[in-house]
């Protein structure tokens, strides 16, 4: 028993000395190489595979590796195998900090893939501006943002609202009632909903942001009771999203008469929440898993295929799986040129890929994705059924609220008026 | 009876460990390692604050984080303001409030223009909190759990508001985008060795001014009320005092811990000040010996070292937080006094035939009941 005992402690005690020391990690060794060994690039993938944000960032990280699998596959990027260094930053900023600081500087990724919340992309902001290395974000967000080290293939507030508001006033009046998780991307939206509206001589009758998490929605349901408005436009967030829906519906109130305009439910929350709740509400997003096209009939097969029967795609994996794609290009435009982040930001200027959704481009301009919005009808069966769609691609554009403000190659510049 | 050969072992024990962590740099250049280590250091800091309410006063305060963070939105305040407001082009006003249709810099954010005033507010708000919640707490003679509850209460409560309040927190986001701190014309850049340094020099300071705290006077009645409060109280102490002012310090050297994590980190965040890490700081002192400062500051290391090194392992990727789960377990049930009783052990075993029988006996009796001490407070704290 005491033996054992001592055993153990020895143990220990070498398990500690060694974490102490930091573990001399594989990647020492490789410290003086370049962003390409002879026929490989490292790529970090840095979704949080546990935490509160674990299952819609799991999808994340499958989508990306699907597509690197894929590239792999079909021979890789110009010969070169893509290799996935795959951390869990643990749906913490401080550790998404950590996890890109060892992805940019010790794995010396070409690029990495990830995040979901605007608070990681803002936590890992620093590490990719000082190392002047290059982070792909698939999410819609809440735009104003300009930076060199971002490439943002997910939507912005003008492409989701543009057709959208129109289509919600012509279709169902003019009376808005704004309800939002409190934090900064509902409240942006609204601001680019309130000019919308402004133009269209439309009105809102209540704005409310609720905490994150919050799932006690009656006071605000009375609200919609008595300002009666003609659609309640939400950027509600998350288990919220759930807790909205079925007590919107327990409280009798008809999708038909008022129904909820969304730009953040998508085929998870309703899986979460139930078909039957989201059923006749609205959504507009670039992508829906029920989309009809050749790309997306084989991204959806392909992603069941890899992870399972019961896998639901959505409009935040369908980016990121497609942004790997672009990755790809630019990569191979660069050819045997030097492969460094920066060269692969200019070099993913103006590529196109045929995604999911439709073709879609990177903006020279700002670094952000030019996509196609559609306007989506929840189905009893999950799936959204697509009502009407942009006739042609959108620009995406960062600062649309904020007419002195344009985003550029060079970063964020003051218009001349 | 104090044995005075056993405070100058645990003495040479701190001084080895500051020493250790000091010369670090001489055999580490890589950036993003001593970046990390400093990272290690600002927990290693955090766990001797709580190590100093809980291992020395018994006062389980779940709610540390609190101070820590406090401390690091002190810090990014003042750095934030001195940020070229690039991303918004609204002159001076930080992005994020210009993003919540603030017209004007809020009065409590002016002062934040001096690093002088971050300096102080990083520890005096931290300790004005404390100071508060700890003259309710131990006024009321609360005790035991009931302190452990409501420091947890006031984290969650002090999270909410911090996210809530984000027209002049930044909310969710929390405050990013800072500039580099300079002080007298060094530039603490995350990556630098300056900053390492700046880490270790404070940890080492802390705990070397933190020994000789604890076996002071007032250092023994903290550890006489940790054992049983009332008799301290019947020997005419006022034991309220005592325990709001170890609250304090503690909390101070959290602040301290909070600037610092802000330097390391470069930006300040809710979740600095929320549930996960408030309670990792009690796993850290538990795991490293609790009624150790130096033991304290070694758990934070050790933990926080395995957990990095585990989770960037690719192999344990899935499991990382299985294994370090079952590394608590088996700390808790095999060296419930921590890692550091480890060292005890093995000083214990190498000499076993040397002092006299009857110093032996002393010895030994002492350890019993000190072990005995130990696994009560466990149990009932």
């Amino acid at each position: 028993m005491t033996i054992n005992r001592r055993k153990f402690l020895n143990g220990a005690a070498a398990v500690g000395a060694a974490s102490a020391t930091g573990f001399p990690h594989l990647w020492i060794k490789d410290a003086s190489l370049a962003y390409a060994a002879d026929s490989e690039i490292k790529v970090g993938v840095l979704y949080s595979l546990t935490g509160t944000t674990a299952i819609i960032e799991t999808s994340l990280n499958q989508a990306t590796l699907l597509a690197i699998e894929e590239i792999n596959a079909a021979g890789g990027v110009g010969g070169k195998k893509l290799v996935p260094v795959v951390e869990d930053p643990a749906s913490d900023p401080a550790t998404f900090a950590q996890k890109a600081r060892k992805l940019v500087v010790g794995d010396k990724c070409a690029s990495v893939f990830g995040s979901y919340t605007s608070a990681s992309r803002k936590a890992v902001l620093p590490v990719f501006e000082k190392y002047n290395n290059l982070y792909w974000y698939p999410t819609l967000y809440e735009g104003r943002e300009c930076s060199k080290n971002v490439i943002y293939t997910g939507a912005v507030p003008n492409q989701q609202q543009k057709d959208f508001i129109p289509w919600l006033v012509k279709n169902f009046g003019k009376k808005f009632y704004l309800i939002g998780s409190n934090y900064i991307y509902p409240k942006e939206e609204n601001n680019v909903c309130k000019i919308l509206l402004k133009q269209l001589g439309g009105e809102v009758v209540g704005e409310e942001y609720v905490p994150l998490g919050h799932s006690e929605f009656s006071a605000v349901i009375n609200k919609f009771k008595s300002t009666q408005p003609n659609v309640i436009f939400s950027t509600v967030v998350g288990d919220s999203v759930v807790a909205l829906h079925r007590q919107y519906k327990a409280a009798g109130l008809d999708p038909k008469k008022m129904p909820m305009a969304s730009l953040t439910t998508s085929e998870e929350e309703i899986a979460a929440m139930g078909g039957e709740f989201a059923a006749g509400h609205f959504t507009s997003a670039p992508y829906f898993m029920s989309y009809d096209s050749p790309e997306n009939h084989k991204f959806v097969e392909a992603f069941k295929k890899r992870w399972g029967k019961d896998k639901v795609t959505n409009f935040v994996s369908e980016p990121a799986y497609f942004q790997v794609y672009l990755f790809k290009q630019a990569v191979e435009k660069l050819g045997k040129g030097d492969l460094t982040p920066p060269a692969i930001r200019e070099a993913s200027w103006g590529q196109q890929v045929k995604a999911p959704e439709g073709l879609v481009k990177i903006d020279p301009q700002n670094s952000h994705t030019y996509l196609w919005p559609k306007i989506g009808e929840a189905q009893t069966n999950g799936q959204f059924k697509t009502i009407e769609q942009s006739k042609e691609w959108v620009e995406p554009l960062p600062y649309w609220a904020y007419p002195g403000q344009v985003c550029t190659p060079n970063g964020l510049q003051e218009k001349k008026a | 009876m104090r044995g005075n050969g056993r405070i100058k072992r645990t003495l040479l024990g701190y001084i080895v460990f500051c020493i250790a962590i000091l010369i670090v740099p001489i055999f580490i250049s890589d950036a993003y390692l001593l970046n990390k280590f400093a990272r290690y250091l600002v927990f290693g800091l955090l766990s001797v604050a709580l190590s100093l309410s809980w291992g020395y006063a018994g006062i389980l305060n779940l709610g540390q984080a609190v101070s820590f963070g406090l401390g690091s939105y002190c810090m990014a305040m003042a750095l934030k303001l001195r940020t070229i407001p690039i991303q918004t082009g609204a002159g001076g006003l930080p992005d994020f409030m210009v993003w919540n249709n603030v017209q004007t810099l809020p009065w409590f954010w002016e002062p934040f223009h001096s690093y002088a005033f971050a300096l102080f507010a990083g520890i005096a708000v931290p300790v004005a909190v404390a100071f508060l919640i700890g003259w309710f707490i131990f006024r009321a003679r609360v005790s035991g759990v009931y302190v452990a509850i409501i420091t947890l209460a006031m984290l969650v409560v002090i999270n909410l508001l911090i996210i809530d309040q984000q027209r002049f927190t930044g909310g969710f986001n929390g405050i990013t985008d800072l500039t580099t701190f300079e002080l007298f014309g060094v530039q603490f850049d995350a990556y630098s060795t300056a900053l390492y340094y700046l880490a270790a020099i404070i940890l080492s300071l802390t705990l070397l001014l933190g020994f000789a705290f604890i076996n002071s006077k007032t250092g023994l009645i903290l550890q006489a009320i940790r054992d049983d409060e009332t008799r301290v109280w019947y020997f005419g102490y006022d034991v309220a005092n005592y325990q709001n002012f170890i609250f304090c310090v503690s909390a101070a050297v959290a602040g301290v811990a909070g600037m610092l994590y802000t330097l390391v980190m470069e930006f300040a965040s809710p979740t600095f000040l929320a549930v996960p890490i408030s309670l990792s700081i009690v796993i850290w002192c538990a795991v490293g010996g609790r009624a150790s400062l130096v033991g304290a500051a070694l758990g934070a290391i050790v933990v926080t070292g395995v957990q990095g090194s585990l989770s960037d392992t690719q192999a344990f990727l899935d499991t990382w937080m299985l294994i370090m789960g079952a590394l608590f377990i088996v700390i808790v049930l095999f060296l419930p006094n921590g890692l550091i009783s480890m060292l005890e052990l093995i000083w214990r075993k190498k000499r076993p035939l040397q002092g006299s029988a009857s110093a032996r006996l002393v010895a030994s009796r002492a350890s019993r009941t000190g072990q005995a001490t130990g696994h009560r407070a466990v149990s009932s704290r």
